[in-house]
This record gives C-alpha cells, sequence and structure tokens, in this order.
C-alpha cells in the first residue's frame, strides 16, 4: 500500500511536472524588453527574404504573408499562419519575446507548439539582432490583412500539440550559430545564412522516421546529402562531382543563386521559388559566402567522363522506332543539344547534370511532365524555360526518353518505368485526389 | 553584347543581349523575315535554319551560343528561291498556308545532304516539324522527288 502511494505521487508528479513541461512558456533573450529595436524597412525585409518567409505564409493570389497555404504533413494537412500586424488574425500582439518563441523555439505565446513544417530547428541559429529586425519589419512594414486563414484538418485527438514537444525534446537544438573559429568570416556567414535563415536543410536534408531533418550542420554526416519531398529530389548541396556541387566553382555557385542559372543548370521546381523569392534578393558578398561554405562540405567521388558515342549515335540516326533516342532526338535535343551539352549559361546541360543523374528521378519526370516555371531575374522573366510534356508525351514514352537521358554520354542512373511516370502524373493533376500537398516550399 | 554572325555566308553586326534568341536576332534585328515563329518552345520547327550544318530551331537558340557558327537560313538557300525544292514546292503545290514550309524546306535541304535517299522513315524522323495545314503526305513526295531529281 505504501508503494503504491508513493508510485501514486510519482507519478502525479511526473504528470504535473511533465504538463508544465511541455506547455511552458520557453524563456527568450528578449524577456523584459519594453521597446523593441527599430530598424530600417531595407534591414527586415533582407532578413525575411533570407529566411523566405513569403515562402509558406503567403497563397500565389493572396496578400502577402497573410498565410493560408496548405501543407501537408504526416497527421493531415495544415495552414501556414497570417503572420501580418493584424491583431486579431496575425501577429500584431505580440512581443518580441513572443515573435521570438514561435520563430526560434516553436512556441506560441498561449504555449501551443508549432508544427515543425515551420522550420523553426533551422531558425533557431538566428542571430538576436536578426529575430529583432524580423520582428520590427512584420510590425512595422508589413500591411495588417484582417483575414482569417482556413481551419486544420487533422482530427483530435491527433490535433493535440503538446506531444510535438516530445519531438522538440528528441530532435530540436538550441542555441544560435556559433562561428567556426578555424574558418574565415566569409565562410562562417555562408555557414550562418546555409543552416540558419536560408533552411537549405528543410529540402536537401533527407528526413528520418519523424519527418526530422537528419542533421542541421556539417557536424552531421547527412546534411545537405539531397532529400526527397513532395515530388521532387533536392540534390545533394556538397562537394561530391556531378551527384552535387563538385564540378561549380564557387562563383558558379554564387552565380546560380543570383541571376538562377549558369553552365551547369537552371534553377527549376522549389528552388524556382526559392529563387524567386529569396536568392535573387541577397547581395553578392552573402552569395559569395554561401558559395563557399558549400564548397567545403565533403561529397561522393565519380567516376564519370563525357562519353561521345551517345552523340555519334544520334546524329547517325542509329536507334530503334519509338526508342528513348528517337523521342530525345526530337523533343529534346533542339534545346539540350545532340550532344547534351546545352547551350552556355541559357539550356541546361543534361551529360553529366546532378539532375540527370539523380539517384530518384522524381525531378526528372516531373519537371517532364509540368514543365518549369517562370525564374525571374534581375526583374526580368527567363527567355527559355522548360515547356511540359504532360500532354504530348504519354508515360511510357516519358519513361523511355528519361531512361535514355539518364544513360546517355557517360551518364550512369537507373532506369524509370512508365508505372513511376503515372504516379507522378496522378500526383502532379490538380484534378486528382491523390495530388501532393506541399509540405515544404 | 555586340557580335559578328555570319549568316548566308556574310558578316552581320548585332548588338543584343546575349540570351537573345536567334529568332529574334533574325527577324527583328536583321529584318530577314522568311524565319517564322510558331511556337517558341522548340517544339513545331518553323523556325529552322541550319547552324553549323545542322537543322536547328531557333527560337531557343541564344545568339551568344551562335556566334562565329555558320548559319544559313531560307534566305540564303538559293540565291533565286530556284533550290531543287524550292521549285518542287511550286510544282506540286505542297505548301498550303505557307507558315511552316520554310522551316519544313531547310529541314529537307538538311536531310538531302545528308542522305541522298531517305527512306519514309528517315523522312520522318528528321522532318519533325509540325504543318496546323497537314501537308505531310506532298512533303514527304516532294522530298522523294527531290531525291531522284538530285541523284540524277
Ligand atoms: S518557333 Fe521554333 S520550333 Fe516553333
Ligand atoms: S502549310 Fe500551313 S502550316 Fe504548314
Amino acid at each position: 500500500m505504501k508503494t503504491f502511494r508513493i508510485l501514486l505521487v510519482a507519478l502525479i508528479v511526473v504528470i504535473v511536472v511533465g504538463w508544465w513541461y511541455v506547455t511552458r512558456i520557453p524563456s527568450s533573450p528578449f524577456d523584459g524588453v519594453a521597446q523593441a529595436p527599430t530598424f530600417t524597412l531595407e534591414e527586415g525585409e533582407y532578413v525575411a527574404r533570407a529566411a523566405d518567409c513569403v515562402a509558406c505564409h503567403s497563397t500565389e493570389d493572396g496578400k502577402p504573408f497573410a498565410g493560408g497555404l496548405e501543407m501537408g504533413t504526416p497527421l493531415g494537412s495544415i495552414f501556414a499562419t497570417n503572420i501580418t500586424p493584424d491583431p486579431v488574425h496575425g501577429i500584431g500582439n505580440y512581443t518580441l519575446a513572443q515573435f521570438d518563441n514561435a520563430v526560434r523555439r516553436g512556441v506560441l505565446p498561449d504555449g501551443t507548439r508549432i508544427y515543425p513544417a515551420m522550420p523553426y530547428p533551422s531558425y533557431a541559429k538566428l542571430t538576436d539582432e536578426d529575430v529583432a529586425k524580423l520582428y520590427d519589419y512584420f510590425m512595422h512594414h508589413v500591411e495588417p490583412v484582417a483575414e482569417p486563414i482556413p481551419e486544420s484538418d487533422i482530427p483530435w485527438p491527433l490535433s493535440i500539440r503538446w506531444p510535438l514537444e516530445a519531438w522538440n525534446v528528441a530532435f530540436y537544438r538550441s542555441g544560435t550559430y556559433q562561428p567556426d573559429p578555424a574558418q574565415d568570416d566569409l565562410w562562417n556567414r555562408g555557414a550562418y545564412l546555409v543552416q540558419g535563415a536560408g533552411h537549405c536543410g528543410s529540402c536537401h536534408t533527407p528526413r528520418g522516421f519523424a519527418i526530422q531533418e537528419r542533421g542541421y550542420d556539417e557536424g552531421d554526416a547527412a546534411f545537405l546529402t539531397g532529400g526527397l519531398l513532395d515530388g521532387w529530389y533536392a540534390p545533394p548541396l556538397r562537394n561530391g562531382a556531378v551527384s552535387g556541387l563538385g564540378n561549380w566553382s564557387e562563383d558558379e555557385i554564387a552565380a546560380f543563386l543570383r541571376t538562377g542559372r549558369n553552365r551547369h543548370g537552371v534553377v527549376f521546381g522549389s528552388m524556382m521559388e526559392a529563387f524567386n523569392n529569396s536568392t535573387a534578393f541577397m547581395t553578392d558578398d552573402d552569395l559569395q559566402g554561401i558559395a563557399r561554405y558549400l564548397a567545403s562540405l565533403p561529397g561522393e567521388s565519380s567516376n564519370w567522363e563525357y562519353d561521345a558515342s551517345t552523340t555519334d549515335m544520334l546524329l547517325a540516326g542509329d536507334f530503334a522506332e519509338g526508342s528513348g533516342a528517337e523521342i530525345y532526338l526530337q523533343r529534346c535535343s533542339y534545346c539540350h543539344g545532340r550532344d547534351g551539352l546545352g547551350r552556355g549559361e541559357f539550356l541546361p546541360p543534361l551529360a553529366g547534370a546532378a539532375s540527370a543523374v539523380a539517384p530518384h528521378a522524381d525531378s526528372a519526370i516531373n519537371l517532364v511532365l509540368n514543365g518549369a516555371g517562370r525564374v525571374v531575374s534581375g526583374g526580368v522573366p527567363d527567355s527559355y524555360r522548360m515547356p511540359p510534356f504532360r500532354i504530348p508525351l504519354n508515360d511510357r514514352e516519358i519513361a523511355e526518353v528519361l531512361t535514355f537521358i539518364r544513360s546517355a554520354w557517360g551518364n550512369d542512373a537507373s532506369a524509370v518505368t512508365a508505372e513511376q511516370v503515372a504516379d507522378l502524373r496522378e500526383r502532379t493533376d490538380p484534378m486528382s485526389d491523390r495530388v501532393i500537398v506541399l509540405q515544404m516550399r | 553584347m555586340s557580335y559578328t554572325l555570319t549568316i548566308n555566308g556574310e558578316p552581320h553586326e548585332v548588338d543584343a543581349a546575349p540570351e537573345t534568341p536567334l529568332l529574334w536576332v533574325l527577324r527583328d534585328h536583321l529584318g530577314m523575315t522568311g524565319t517564322k515563329y510558331g511556337c517558341g518552345i522548340a517544339q513545331c520547327g518553323a523556325c529552322t535554319v541550319h547552324i553549323d550544318g545542322q537543322a536547328l530551331r531557333s527560337c531557343n537558340l541564344p545568339v551568344d551560343a551562335v556566334a562565329g557558327a555558320d548559319i544559313r537560313t531560307i534566305e540564303g538557300l538559293d540565291q533565286d528561291g530556284e533550290h531543287v525544292l524550292q521549285k518542287l514546292w511550286v510544282e506540286m503545290n505542297v505548301a498550303q498556308c505557307g507558315y511552316c514550309q520554310s522551316g519544313m524546306l531547310m529541314a529537307a535541304a538538311r536531310l538531302l545532304e545528308d542522305n541522298p535517299d531517305p527512306s519514309d522513315r528517315d523522312i520522318d524522323l528528321r522532318i519533325d516539324n509540325i504543318c496546323r495545314c497537314g501537308t505531310y503526305p506532298r512533303v514527304r513526295e516532294a522530298i522523294h522527288r527531290a531525291a531522284e531529281i538530285m541523284r540524277g
């Protein structure tokens, strides 16, 4: 009986302490700060650009930062929130400390835990100053929008939020970015942007069983080694030749982020949005820093070598009717070249291109089916854009031509099946009931 | 950027942004409007020209990528419009509205230079231009006839 009572008391203590823990408001360095510092519009906007807040917290036709974008989680759909300074529907009543807890800790003012679809585990690295700049920007330079967002369709009891704190205990690492004294300032600035505001790992780091990113900095082997998400494969951002950025110079990495293209490739898919909304607005110094940092991450080696026999075969017309080579010649070669080398920086090569040799063909299939979106550089839309082949080519033809490309000019990637194409065709069809609800943008 | 392009054997000076499609340089900068604009995405072939001996689609060729190349357009197929194919095109009434035909002619001319006796399949493979009027059978017939004449 006595042991029972002790156990009961212990249990109650555990429950009370546990409950306190999973619902408590974390402390913030801004606790008790009565007067938040102010900054210029440009200073705050720059951090918001670097963090690409607009990507999720706006819809295509909606007002900036009014939220409402549907996002998929394993439990159901949630909707990105209104982060305009409207006091009722937005964050107009937030103090700087409350804002900080939401951005860097994933906790709302009432203690509700935010789903980690919001990349707060990355934003945790932001400096106090950048958080204050963001706060000033949203409070004073964004138009308030008095619009509610739709209700999440996650049913009770899955909709209970406090268990998310267990996720935090397991995966969340607190602490702002700490510069590595062994590296130069440029590298450290790049590391800060990549790991923090840029939250590059949200797409480019593979996720584990609880959809956590399997690494948040260069100390983790899986960090930026490529991830499959939402029907796109985000390639490794490490220094691996062919698979990643190994063949890119630092200047070329920076140019890719500044203009959306270089002689190795053009932004597409989710990266096109990240470019249009974020990296295109960053300073040259910051982009050079990102380039320096990414180029320093060791990657996989490759023995890819250009093989011209594919080009000769195409020129000689030496292939079967209806084959992938024939489809390539008629549909793709006018832009990507019979030699697979593209046209300078304007039309990307396929020979030895990361997108053509990726372990998952999802991006390539998605791109052929749906074409590329509009890349806007310096306010000017691009001149050359991948058209959608959803209608002109059937599943078998797309599988054939991609299988051809993935094994041409020395490329050595797996074949693509018609079933894979059929699956993505359906999941990227807005009329389908299996359409992908984006988890990340 | 300023470029010197060799078109139909003549040098031409143009000042254009490096990404400008060759098609627009030809039509807008140089007034050579024989080359047509159909789709702009390299799928129809109306804009076909020869670049270093290959029939390519000028709507998707950045001018920067063809500086220094030997460019031939429909204007240069024959000085007087008397290329075997052009004569046959008239004789055999190949064209309907005609919009796609300068591209057809350029693709056909290139095919015959590479292959003096093309089969139907060779023609289908290399003349993958789109014709809204559906002149495909007449194009094919005229190419066979031209091949015969050219073989002598
Ligand atoms: S206009 Fe160039 S292929 Fe259609
Ligand atoms: S003749 Fe009219 S489009 Fe070909």
